[in-house]
């Protein structure tokens, strides 16, 4: 499912969304085509390519156009946390599918994003000076969640309350610069922190480690296309 | 004693005129010398720190007012031309000119405030004296706007810092709202339902704000329901222009039609009405025709 193919190739993702991709070579060129039950979604030529193509999850917040760079997923259950203390609970995220070509010199380059999870949007924070973040809605669990890999990953969050008070989280808001996606047969997830400094004031970042150490790391789209990343950090300023 | 009688102290006048002729040619070729140079050394050194309008306009003035210091200040002076009807002369060329540039110093003015306070960004939609558009730039005197039927307005800087602005996208959400009328007979909390369900299938109907969709009043013709949705600035405009048309149709589909203006009349006794058949008309029949 989520690997390196070489083309040509066809590859059905899901019987239940029957979305297919299919890359065939025309001369030196290759054609991409993805298709959902049968109707043309996406195609394109890759003109004077043999590459490689590559599929694997990428950061949720590409869809339906680039515009936001922030995940806010909020809890089904508020969570309470003693002052001092430091607990780790699962949460769930959405996934979005990429679709990259790479060369000879290992480059990669994204073709296609897809997905099969809800796309939906809120505001955190004031009207003025708050963001506008993709929004997914989880429950809290305490141990690793059964997710379906096409659809959600599971997030592995420390948080870590560093404030004087007992703390209700409700909420934690993720940057996509800093995600780190690892992915195996089954499931994927990733690792991150959340510092509570107080009522108002907590910070999340990710860890560069994989929640399983068999987990592939799936290749970051800010990475590969080279943008100047100023914070990987998500600083949540309007309340947990 | 005079302003050129001091300045002709130090610089003594020269009586012959071949030498006056070469020595105002050497003093206007070494002006015009050190005013290139310098013009030169400010470009490298400004070039990047100002945009190259800006940059020209302050280059040439430097390199004219040189120019015109060397002529009033030395070759004057010089040449035994006596400069004190100048003053006189600039004073009130300094009045007039005043008087006259009163308007673009006040535009300038506002210009330096507006790029302090930055009401309006290169880009944004705004509402500036009516004139509706996206701002194209913002000058040191002037701000242009490209109206949404692509019209170049220049606006003056002194109009657009005293009249109110409009900034379409200075916040991160925007809301609309529709007046959705249906048929009395149809059910409201069925439309209300099917309406939430829409909205929420909008990845940009934000989660929060949430929407609202409700029944506002109960209208001569209509029930209506009031639908308000949160949507980010910059997918606002066509979130609105979808969303009432998916609106209208998935209502339709679902048995419950928008109302339009209708009235229905009591007669306080039953009419007399017969039944017509008009055989020369196709077999129509037309009824309710009252008979008199």
């Amino acid at each position: 499912m989520y690997e390196i193919y070489h083309p040509p190739f066809t590859t059905e993702l899901t019987d239940f969304e029957d979305t297919v991709i299919t890359v065939e070579k025309q001369g030196s060129d290759l054609v991409y085509k993805r298709t959902f039950q049968g109707k043309e979604e996406t195609e394109l030529v890759l003109l004077n390519n043999d590459g490689n193509i590559l599929i694997n999850p990428i950061e949720p917040v590409n869809l339906p156009r680039k515009l936001t760079s922030f995940l806010l997923v909020e809890f089904k259950r508020p969570a309470l946390i003693r002052p001092g203390d430091r607990k780790k609970i699962y949460l769930t995220f959405p996934v979005e599918i990429g679709v990259f070509v790479t060369d000879k010199a290992g480059n990669h380059e994204v073709i296609d994003i897809f997905t099969f999870s809800r796309v939906k949007f809120t505001l955190y924070g004031s009207h003025n000076h708050g963001l506008i973040c993709r929004h997914w809605e989880s429950d809290v669990y305490s141990t690793e969640p059964h997710t379906d890999l096409l659809h959600e990953g599971y997030i592995e969050l420390e948080i870590i309350n560093d404030s004087n008070h007992m703390m209700e989280v409700t909420k934690a808001v993720f940057n996509a610069y800093g995600m780190k996606i690892y992915y195996g047969d089954k499931r994927l997830g990733m690792k991150a922190s959340m510092r509570i400094i107080n009522k108002l004031l907590a910070e999340t970042d990710f860890s560069t480690y994989p929640t399983t150490s068999r987990f592939k790391r799936s290749m970051e789209l800010y990475t590969s296309r080279k943008l100047i990343i100023n914070g990987t950090k998500g600083i949540m300023e309007f309340g947990l | 004693m005079s302003n050129s009688t001091i300045i002709s102290q130090y610089i003594p006048s020269l009586s012959d005129p071949f030498l006056q002729i070469i020595t105002v040619i050497l003093i206007l070729f070494f002006t015009i010398l050190i005013g290139k140079g310098i013009t030169i050394y400010l470009q490298r050194s400004l070039k990047d720190k100002m945009d190259k309008e800006h940059l020209n306009i302050l280059l040439k003035t430097i390199y004219y007012g040189l120019i015109v210091v060397a002529i009033i200040g030395i070759i004057f002076p010089l040449l035994n031309i006596d400069t004190s009807g100048l003053l006189v002369a600039g004073g009130v060329v300094g009045i007039v000119l005043g008087f006259a540039s009163q308007s673009i110093v006040g535009n300038f003015i506002s210009g330096i405030f507006l790029m302090i306070e930055r009401p309006v960004k290169i880009g944004d939609q705004v509402n500036i004296d009516n004139k509706l558009g996206y701002v194209e730039d913002i000058k040191i005197i002037s701000t242009i706007i490209r109206t949404y039927d692509g019209l170049y307005i220049r606006l003056p800087n002194e109009t657009v810092f005293t009249t109110s602005i409009t900034n379409y996208v200075a916040n991160l959400t925007r809301r609309f709202e529709y007046v959705v009328g249906i048929r009395y007979e149809d059910d409201a909390d069925k439309a209300i339902k099917i309406i939430k369900g829409l909205i929420d299938d909008q990845p940009y109907a934000l989660v929060n704000p949430s929407p609202s969709v409700f029944v506002d009043n109960l209208g001569d013709n209509a029930v209506n329901i009031i639908v308000r949705v949160w949507a980010p600035a910059t997918e606002w405009y066509d979130m609105k222009t979808k969303l009432l048309w998916i609106i209208k149709k998935t209502l339709e589909k679902n048995g419950i039609e928008i109302a339009f203006p209708q009235r229905t009349v009591w007669f306080a006794s039953e009419l007399n009405t017969k039944r017509i058949d008009t055989e020369h008309e196709n077999n129509v029949s037309i009824r309710g025709t009252d008979e008199v």
